[in-house]
C-alpha cells in the first residue's frame, strides 16, 4: 500500500509506472516491425520464383538464398525469424521445440519485462520478495527448470493461496513471458497476444490448450425461469437505485443461480430497469451456466449461455421496445453482462446505457451500442479480471472511453479480494470518488425501486418438475384425488426381517395369502417413505407386510422381486399401515385398502443412520452399514378381507437406492403399547428384531395409483374405482 | 520473374531502414527510462543486445537486398 487510503486507484499521475508502461508500450511496437520484417524476409525465401530462376543464374540466385536465410535465421541478427504461411509456420514451431530463439521474442520479453517492473512500482513487495524476484528473472531468463523450481519454491513457502496473491498483480506477464520463451509452440499465439494487448489470450499460456476448445464444452440456448425470493432475501434489497444498492443485491441473492432485474423511476419521473448478475455459482453444475464452464465462456467467447439466459430473462419481464438498461455483474457476472452488450440484436431492442463490470475479465469485449458508458472495477490482486490475458501489467489503452478503476489495497489475499463484499466494502470505504463518479454516472437510475424479478437461470430450458417419469395421464378418484399421486422428492427406507413361519401363518389366516418360505422362515417387509413433495401434498407413510408370492402359482422369488410393478406377482400382503396426514388416511382405503391408522410418522435418513417411528407403536432405529448401489425397487401391495375383496396396488419408483446387506437396526414395539401395529410386531414375533437387509431411497420420485381388486367379477363395480383393465 | 527478385529487394531495403529506426528507437527508450532514473538494473544490457541484433540484422537484410538485385539483374532475359 503505498497511499494512506486503504485502496489506491492506480492512474497515470504514477509518474514511474507510466513512463515504464510507455516504454514497454514503444517496446511493443519495435517487435511488431521486427515481426513485419521477418515475415517480408521469409516471403522473400520462400518466394518459388527464386528457385525458378536459378537455371539462368545459378550462382547469384544460390547466393541470394544464403543471404535471405541468414537474414531470416541469423543468430546474431533476427534469429531463429521465419514466419508466414503453414509449411513456415510449422518450421518455425519446429524451431521453437528445438529450442531456437529470435529477436522479436527477446524484445517482446524486454516489454513484459518493463510491465513488471512497472507494477512494482506500485506494489514494491514484488521486487522486494526475494521468491518472486527469483521466479521473475528465471522465466525472464528462459531458465525453465529454474522457473519451475521457483514457482515451487514459493507455493511451498506461503501456500497456494498466498503465493498466487502475491504474484497476482504480474501473473498475467509472468505466465507470458514463460509461454513466450519456453519450447512449447502451442502457446506461442497467446504469449503473442498478452503482449501485443492485440486480442484477449486464446489459449492457456501453460499448456496452450486452445480455450475455445474448453469453452464449446459449455452449451446450451439459455433459460431463465421467475423464481421468488425469501422474506429474508427480499427485505434486504435496497429500495433505492445506486451502485452500492445494486452490488448489495447481487450480493444478496449470492451465486446462487439466481439473477435479479429490478426498475427504477428515476429523477425524472421516468422508469428504467437494471440487471443485477453474480459470479460463478458453483464448479460443476450441469444445469446452471454460473459453473466454471459457463464463467469460463463467458470469459472467453462473445456469446455464452448465461449472457443468452439473460436475454430471455430481460425478455421475460417484459421490458417495452427501447427501454434503458443498465447492466451490473460481478465476475463471470460482468463478462455475461458485456456480452449481452455486445449482442447487437439485444441493443437494437433496449437501450443499454451503462455497463458496470466488478473483478471481471472484460478487456476485450466491446459494446455493441458505442454509446454505452462503461465502467470496469478490478482489485490488482484479483487473478479473475487477469484471465483475459491483462492485468496490472497492461500498458494499452484498450477502452478510451471506458472508466477504469484499477486499484490495490492492502489485502493481498486471493481469493478473498475477489469477493463481491470486498469490492463493495472497498467502494464504500476507500473509493469515495470512483464511487460517486459511477453513481453520478448512474443518475437517471438513482431513485425508488418500483418492481422486483428474481429469475433462476439454466443453460437449456428445464424439463417439467418429474419430466419425463411423472409425466403421465391424470384421473380425478371420486373428486377428492387426482391420480396417480405424483411424488417428486421423497425418501424412502424398506426393512426386510425373517420371521417365524408359525406366528406369520396366524397373521395370514383367512386372507388366502401363505407367506413365501426362505430357508424356512417368512420374511416381513417394513415400509417407510417420507413423501415431501407430491401432487397430493407432503406425507408420509409406513406399512408392515409379510411377503407372498402373489395370488395362483408361485414364481420364482428372485426374477419376480427383480422385475417392475406392473409384471410382478410377489409383493407385501399389509397386515397394517400408518398415514400422518388426514387427507391421504381418508383415501387409504382406495390406494391400498386395509387397515390404515392415522398416527405422527416419523421417517428419517442421514449420516448412515435410519429411524422410522409410528406414533406410539414401533420404532426402527440404528445405522444402515454398508451399502451396494442399485436402482430403487417397484412395490407392489395386496390387501385382504376388505369388502372390495383382495386388492393389488403398485408403487412405481424412479431413483437411486441403496441396498444394506449388514444393517443393525433394530424393530421395537412401543413397551405397553396397544397400538394395532404395536400388537402386530410382536404377533410376527419382531419385537427387538433386526432386519436382514434394508434398501434406503434417499431420493426418489413415485407414482401410487390406486388399488385395484384382483377378482373384480365377484362382485358389482363401485362407483370411480379402477378396473384392473386400466393396467 | 526478375520483377518479383528486385520488388523483394526493394521490401528489404525498406526494412532494413525500418529496422535501424527500432534500433535508434530502443536506444531511445533505454536513455530516456535511464535518464529519469526509473531504468531496472536490468534494462541497458537487454537494449545494447536489442540494438547489436537489429544493427547486425540491418546488415543481414542490406546484403540479401543486394544479392535479390543481382540475381534480379542476371536472370533478365
Amino acid at each position: 500500500m503505498t497511499s494512506p487510503s486503504e485502496a489506491s486507484p492506480v492512474g497515470p499521475s504514477d509518474s514511474a509506472a507510466a513512463l515504464l508502461r510507455a516504454a514497454a508500450r514503444e517496446v511493443v511496437d519495435v517487435a511488431v516491425t521486427l515481426r513485419e520484417v521477418a515475415g517480408h524476409a521469409t516471403a522473400a525465401l520462400t518466394d518459388g520464383e527464386l528457385l525458378r530462376g536459378l537455371p539462368r543464374a545459378p550462382a547469384e540466385g544460390r547466393s541470394a538464398c544464403r543471404a535471405l536465410l541468414r537474414a531470416t535465421t541469423g543468430r546474431r541478427g533476427l534469429g531463429y525469424a521465419l514466419t508466414g504461411g503453414p509449411l513456415v509456420t510449422l518450421a518455425a514451431k519446429v524451431g521453437a521445440m528445438a529450442g531456437a530463439e529470435n529477436l522479436v521474442v527477446r524484445v517482446l520479453a524486454t516489454s513484459l519485462r518493463l510491465r513488471i517492473a512497472a507494477v512494482a512500482v506500485d506494489h514494491p513487495e514484488l521486487a522486494e520478495d526475494p521468491m518472486i524476484a527469483r521466479l521473475v528473472d528465471a522465466a525472464a531468463a528462459d531458465r525453465d527448470l529454474e522457473a519451475v523450481r521457483a514457482l515451487r519454491a514459493l507455493l511451498k513457502d506461503r501456500g497456494a493461496v498466498r503465493g498466487l496473491s502475491g504474484l497476482a498483480p504480474v501473473f498475467g506477464e509472468v505466465l507470458a513471458l514463460r509461454a513466450l520463451l519456453d519450447e512449447n509452440p502451442l502457446n506461442d499465439a497467446t504469449a503473442w497476444l498478452i503482449a501485443t494487448g492485440r486480442g484477449r489470450a486464446t489459449a492457456d499460456p501453460i499448456t496452450g490448450i486452445s480455450n475455445r476448445a474448453i469453452a464449446v464444452l459449455d452449451t446450451g440456448e439459455g433459460a431463465a425461469r421467475r423464481t421468488d425470493l425469501s422474506d429474508a432475501e427480499s427485505a434486504r434489497l435496497g429500495d433505492r437505485g445506486s451502485l452500492l444498492g445494486f452490488l448489495g443485491n447481487i450480493s444478496v441473492i449470492g451465486s446462487t443461480g439466481r439473477i435479479l432485474v429490478q426498475s427504477v423511476q428515476g429523477p425524472d419521473g421516468v422508469v428504467r430497469h437494471v440487471v443485477q448478475v453474480p459470479g460463478m455459482a458453483g464448479l460443476l453444475d450441469g444445469d446452471s451456466p454460473q459453473d466454471l464452464l459457463g464463467a469460463f465462456s463467458s470469459a472467453v467467447l462473445d456469446s455464452s449461455p448465461y449472457s443468452r439466459a439473460l436475454a430471455r430473462a430481460v425478455a421475460d419481464y417484459g421490458l417495452p421496445e427501447g427501454a434503458e438498461v443498465a447492466l451490473v455483474g460481478h465476475s463471470a457476472g460482468g463478462a455475461a453482462i458485456m456480452n449481452l452488450a455486445q449482442d447487437s440484436g439485444f441493443c437494437a431492442r433496449f437501450t443499454v446505457t451503462h455497463v458496470i463490470a466488478v473483478g471481471s475479465p472484460v478487456d476485450f469485449k466491446r459494446p455493441a451500442d458505442p454509446r454505452t458508458w462503461v465502467a470496469s472495477v478490478t482489485n490488482q490482486h484479483d487473478i479473475i479480471p487477469t484471465l483475459d490475458g491483462q492485468g496490472a501489467g497492461n500498458c494499452f489503452d484498450l477502452n478510451p472511453g471506458w472508466y477504469v478503476v484499477d486499484y490495490y489495497d492492502s489485502s493481498h489475499l486471493f481469493p478473498l479480494c475477489h469477493r463481491l463484499e470486498h469490492y463493495i466494502d472497498n467502494l464504500a470505504r476507500d473509493l469515495p470518488e470512483a464511487r460517486d463518479h459511477i453513481d453520478d454516472r448512474l443518475a437517471p437510475y438513482r431513485g425508488r425501486v418500483v418492481r422486483s424479478q428474481a429469475y433462476q437461470l439454466f443453460d437449456r430450458a428445464p424439463d417439467p418438475a418429474g419430466f419425463p417419469f411423472l409425466t403421465v395421464p391424470t384421473y380425478s378418484l371420486d373428486g377428492s384425488v387426482e391420480l396417480p399421486i405424483r411424488c417428486r422428492r421423497g425418501s424412502a427406507l424398506t426393512a426386510l426381517f425373517a420371521a417365524d413361519r408359525e406366528a406369520v401363518a396366524g397373521v395370514l389366516e383367512g386372507t388366502g395369502f401363505g407367506p413365501l418360505l426362505v430357508a424356512g422362515r417368512a420374511l416381513v417387509a417394513m415400509h417407510a417413505a417420507w413423501n415431501r413433495d407430491t401432487s397430493f401434498g407432503g406425507y408420509r407413510e409406513a406399512h408392515l407386510g409379510v411377503v407372498v408370492p402373489g395370488p395362483g402359482r408361485s414364481p420364482s422369488l428372485w426374477p419376480d422381486l427383480l422385475r417392475s410393478a406392473g409384471r410382478r406377482r410377489s409383493g407385501s400382503l399389509l397386515v397394517g399401515s400408518a398415514v400422518d396426514t388426514e387427507a391421504v388416511h381418508a383415501v387409504a382405503p382406495r390406494l391400498w385398502g386395509g387397515e390404515t391408522h392415522l398416527e405422527p410418522v416419523d421417517v428419517r435418513l442421514a449420516a448412515g443412520r435410519a429411524r422410522v417411528s409410528v406414533g406410539d407403536a414401533f420404532t426402527l432405529s440404528g445405522r444402515l452399514g454398508p451399502f451396494l448401489p442399485v436402482g430403487d425397487r417397484d412395490l407392489v401391495g395386496y390387501t385382504a378381507g376388505t369388502g372390495a375383496g383382495t386388492l393389488r396396488s403398485c408403487v412405481r419408483v424412479r431413483g437411486p437406492g441403496r441396498l444394506h446387506p449388514l444393517p443393525l437396526l433394530r424393530l421395537t414395539a412401543e413397551p405397553g403399547s396397544a397400538h394395532p401395529l404395536a400388537e402386530r410386531v410382536r404377533a410376527l414375533g419382531l419385537d427387538g428384531a433386526s432386519p436382514l437387509l434394508s434398501l434406503s431411497s434417499p431420493a426418489r420420485q413415485t407414482l401410487r395409483d390406486a388399488a385395484v381388486p384382483l377378482h373384480p367379477r365377484d362382485r358389482p363395480p363401485v362407483a370411480g374405482e379402477v378396473s384392473p383393465s386400466c393396467w | 520473374m526478375p520483377v518479383e527478385h528486385a520488388a523483394h529487394a526493394e521490401v528489404l531495403r525498406s526494412d532494413a531502414r525500418a529496422l535501424a529506426a527500432c534500433a535508434e528507437r530502443l536506444r531511445e527508450i533505454g536513455a530516456r527510462l535511464d535518464a529519469a532514473g526509473v531504468a531496472p538494473p536490468w534494462l541497458r544490457a537487454s537494449v545494447n543486445a536489442h540494438v547489436a541484433a537489429c544493427v547486425a540484422a540491418v546488415a543481414d537484410l542490406d546484403e540479401a537486398a543486394t544479392r535479390l538485385h543481382r540475381y534480379a539483374a542476371r536472370s533478365r532475359p
